[in-house]
């Protein structure tokens, strides 16, 4: 019996109890002939019997008594894909490796990301175990040389691709107009010499664009079928071989029996590589553009950074600047990693990494994210993240693994892609044995031709023309299109989304969030602002506060005595505002704090007061410039004999809208209240109307009472509320509406909500900023804007379309050009499509495809149209009253 | 690496042996059937081989893979 060494990385072992429960599971296992485990290098030894054991039940061992065996991630770059059969045999290739975990390949981005033991498989050997199926592998590296190697990659196909296709097509249509000399315009006929119809100078003009450009298919598919794989490039070397052999037996031996000197079809071997050649020149433009998002992310990473070492500045590579380096940027400038301002002022540009349109004032203090642009000043500031930690790399990377997932949708497409290819091999066989053996003899018409060709097929004997039809089955079949439908369109779309700041974590999230029914928001921090705010301020308008003559008016800046009876009703609310402030200045009540920030958000002065007194359960009282300023709930107002008959009304009216009322009273006179509430976030209505309008019903989830929920839900235009609700018991609620049958998102704080996050169908994190790698949840939104949801959804809608709409043109096409290339309809019009129209209708169904994915490049959510950026700098998240309810000074 | 070879061999003896079956009913047919040339019959023969090696070949190795690795 032959054994077999390998090393495992065990992860989680601490100490030698660890250590003997991992050798003991080794050991246990059937095949396994020794075990031993060293806790200091935190590896096990393996002696196994490869006949009985592999890898993964020992993987299986050790995860199952609670450890891990340690896995790392590459990233290769794989040229030559053209498919998603292709895609298949390169995952396949690496799943054979011992030690490799996972392998997703994209042909649209033309990557392998491989999960792999590294003590049991090197990279070198994924790139062989690449290669010996028949592709070419590079691994990748991060950031802006991982960007420059595969634009080189894919420049480097576009240019190999068109040297082949400037030596075919002249050749080919040199050779296309020898083949039909005699049907050719007069003046044409003229001016084309007639030697060029000679068979045998076709064979000549044919032969190096077969063996020049064509061969590319001849040996990529030897060497896939040589590990026993057949992919595109089989169909291509079938197809054009047999053409290109029949032709030079019927030029040599015309009496062969293939067809005789009338069954040269030297020009379906030419253009039908022509044709290929062109496709796949035409795609690898093409497809570029759909990872054009990547691209522009990549493309932000500035190259150079200044940073001050031993007092000078120098110009460093940015990959090279340390955490706490102090790193200088002038206007115009892009900031090369994460930081804090240190000192100076700037507005930055931070619309490329969080789709917000106006630039945002940074000045010391302030956090700075690498990528972005410094517009108007110079400053200096100090690195917090660098290299991969910094936002933009994580961004980057979350881009990166959601373009390489697989959406649901794409693993059926994949899969009958994959299984096509041997179904129309067996279709072949079946055409031609029809064909030769019934359907020549019964349909069979000398007057026969190629559809859109004057050339007869007269001389064909049983054999050619049962070829024929089979080698186009073969090449009309290609499934090019069905592996690219998904993959582009999801590509172009987690693109699209990341330029307005939303990160879809995988295509998964992408297909789920366009089939959404229900989107459950929490409500504080999401809804909400989460902190209160002064709401409405009434006054009493029949007992106006007024100030004693020349007494100093506490508002700032006021000149006249607010006794003047000119005084406005505004201007009065503002001192009834600022006397609260200023009584419940010192206090630490929640609502004591949301008046004082209030009255300093409206530019009021808020000074000490000359004595303070905290009345637990009932209010403040407060002696400012020599008046008693009162300011409490009815008991307190009750118990000092303060009239509040008169405001009682409005009151009762705002806290059946769930706001708290504190009435203010001054030397024992109602001055009016003050109405406190958790205000709605800016958009948040905009945002539910148009879910509505997308026909999703909504509904919030939260911890208030049933009232104070309702109050909000009704503000905001929410249609279901679940009210009561303990935070541990979100994610339960979220399991009670898909048990209901919704596919339900919820949206949330990424690390409170966590549970409620994973539990529904799209998780979405809603304002993280731009420390996206911690956040859980499926998609992330960078802002902190409610809208964004909208532009999730309708961006996942548009993705899913397109997908929809790429495999049916995918589809469509292999449905009816199988029937079209098997001669289905040759008894009713006797004309049969030819070898490289078939190629010709292959490229244009592949292009079909990228071209409409490209469509999405310019797709806009409805509530970013029209938007108007404007350049003037904007602090950050300023608050904004506009559309929350503004403070109104309210009649009795 | 003798394990690959093992698969390798087994795999290439029932695979081929499948093609040159259905090649050589091919040609059988054709041959009772009586109106075929020699070189249409034997073309034939060929072309309905090396599809029947291409459909086969992934087949047969992959189901002799994991019928060996259990």
């Amino acid at each position: 019996m032959s054994t077999k060494e390998m090393t495992l990385p065990v992860v989680g072992m601490t100490c030698a109890s660890c250590v003997a429960h991992v050798e003991r599971a080794l050991n246990n296992l059937g095949g396994v002939r020794k075990a031993v485990v060293s806790l200091g290098a935190a590896k096990a030894t393996v002696e196994y019997d490869p006949e009985r054991i592999g890898p993964t039940q020992m993987f299986a061992a050790v995860a199952e008594i609670g450890y891990e065996v340690g896995s790392a991630q590459a990233t290769l770059n794989v040229s030559g894909m053209t498919c998603a059969s292709c895609v298949a045999h390169v995952e396949g290739a690496l799943a054979e490796l011992a030690g490799v975990r996972r392998a997703v390949v994209n042909l649209a981005l033309n990557t392998a990301k491989v999960e792999y033991v590294p003590t049991l498989v090197t990279v070198a050997q994924m790139k062989r175990a690449i290669r010996d199926v028949g592709y070419e592998a590079a691994e990748t590296v991060e950031g802006v040389s991982a960007m420059d190697r595969e634009r080189e990659a894919r420049q480097g196909e576009i240019r190999r691709q068109g040297r082949y296709l400037m030596f075919a097509t002249p050749v080919a249509l040199a050779v296309m107009a020898g083949t039909f000399y005699e049907y050719l315009p007069p003046a044409l006929g003229q001016i084309i010499p007639g030697w060029l119809a000679e068979k045998w100078l076709l064979g000549l003009l044919t032969t190096p664009i077969v063996f020049g450009p064509g061969r590319q298919f001849f040996v990529n598919s030897l060497r896939g079928l040589r590990h026993g794989v057949t992919d595109m490039n089989l169909l291509y070397a079938t197809g054009i071989g047999a053409a290109y052999f029949i032709a030079v037996i019927n030029t040599i031996w015309p009496d062969a029996g293939f067809g005789g000197s009338g069954a040269t079809f030297f020009e379906s071997a030419a253009l039908l590589t022509w044709f290929i050649v062109l496709g796949r020149f035409l795609e690898a433009l093409t497809r570029g553009r759909t990872s054009e998002a990547i691209r522009k992310l990549m493309s932000l990473q500035p190259k150079i950074a200044r940073v001050v070492r031993g007092g000078n500045e120098v110009a460093i590579p940015a990959d090279e600047v340390l955490v706490e380096d102090l790193v200088q940027v002038r206007p115009g400038e892009r900031i090369p990693v994460d930081g804090i301002v240190k000192e100076g002022y700037s507005a930055v540009d931070e619309s490329m990494l969080t789709g917000e349109s106006l630039p945002l004032e940074k000045r010391a203090g302030d956090t700075v994210i690498g990528g972005t642009m410094n517009r108007t000043g110079a400053f200096t500031f100090i690195a917090t993240r660098v290299g991969a930690e910094t936002a933009l790399a994580q961004i980057i990377k979350l881009v990166e693994d959601a373009q390489a997932s697989k959406a649901p949708i794409q693993k059926l497409a994949d899969w009958v892609a994959g299984h096509f290819i041997l179904g129309v091999h067996l279709l072949a066989i079946l055409v031609f044995v029809f064909w030769f053996f019934i359907g020549y003899h019964l349909f069979f018409d000398p007057g026969t031709s190629f559809i859109l060709s004057p050339a007869r097929l007269s001389e064909i004997g049983v054999f050619g023309f049962s070829l024929l039809l089979s080698v186009t089955v073969l090449i009309i079949s290609c499934p090019c299109a069905v592996g690219l439908a998904t993959p582009s369109a999801i590509m172009a779309g987690t693109g699209k989304a990341a330029e307005h700041g939303v990160l879809f974590k995988n295509a998964e999230a992408v297909e789920n969030a366009s089939k959404l029914q229900m989107i459950v928001f929490d409500k504080t921090g999401t809804l909400s602002r989460g902190e209160a705010s002064v709401t409405d301020l009434v006054i009493a308008g029949a007992q106006p506060v007024h100030l004693h003559a020349g007494q100093r008016s506490p508002v700032a800046g006021s000149a006249r005595p607010p006794a003047d009876p000119s005084i406005t009703e505004n201007r009065q609310a503002a001192i009834v505002l600022q006397w609260a402030a200023i009584a419940e200045k010192n206090s630490e009540h929640p609502l004591g704090e949301a008046i004082v920030r209030g009255a300093k958000e409206r530019g009021l002065e808020v000074p000490d007061a000359e004595s303070f007194e905290s009345i637990p359960g009932h209010g403040v009282e407060a002696r400012v410039d020599g008046r008693e300023v009162l300011l409490g709930n009815r008991k307190l107002m009750a118990a000092r004999g303060v009239d509040i008959a008169g405001l009682l009304a409005k009151a009762e009216e705002l806290e059946r809208d769930g706001k708290t009322v504190m009435f203010v009273a001054v030397d024992s006179a109602a001055a009016g209240f003050i109405a406190v509430a958790d205000t709605l976030k800016e958009h948040s209505v905009e945002a539910i109307r148009t879910l509505h309008d997308l026909g999703i019903e909504t509904a919030m989830i939260t911890g208030d009472n049933r009232r104070t929920a309702e109050a909000i839900a009704r503000q905001v235009g929410i249609d279901r509320v679940l009210a009561e609700v303990l935070p541990q018991d979100k994610a339960e609620e979220v399991k009670k509406l898909q048990a209901a049958g919704k596919r339900v998102a919820m949206v949330g704080d990424g690390v409170n909500d966590a549970p409620a996050l994973a539990q529904a169908d799209v998780g979405m994190a809603i304002g993280s900023g731009t420390d996206v790698a911690k956040e859980t949840g499926h998609v992330i939104l960078i802002k902190d804007d409610l809208r964004d949801v909208v532009v999730a959804i309708e961006v996942a809608k548009a993705t899913m379309r397109k997908v929809k709409e790429n495999l049916f043109w995918a589809f469509i096409y292999n449905t009816l050009g199988i029937p079209l290339g098997a001669g289905l309809f040759y008894p009713l019009f006797r004309v049969i499509v030819s070898p490289e129209l078939a190629a010709a209708l292959m490229a244009i169904s592949s292009l079909t495809v990228t071209f409409n994915t490209l469509f999405l490049r310019g797709f806009v959510p409805s509530l970013r149209r029209g938007a108007q950026a404007t350049s003037e700098p904007r602090a950050p998240r300023a608050p904004v009253f506009a559309s929350s309810p503004a403070i109104m000074p309210g009649k009795r | 690496m003798d394990s690959d070879r093992r698969i390798g061999l087994t795999s290439a003896a029932i695979y081929s042996a499948i093609s040159i079956t259905a090649s050589a009913s091919f040609f059988v047919a054709a041959t009772v059937a009586g109106e075929y040339t020699t070189v249409a019959r034997v073309s034939g023969a060929v072309w309905v081989l090396l599809l029947s090696f291409i459909v086969t070949m992934p087949l047969v190795t992959s189901a002799v893979k994991r019928r060996m690795k259990v």
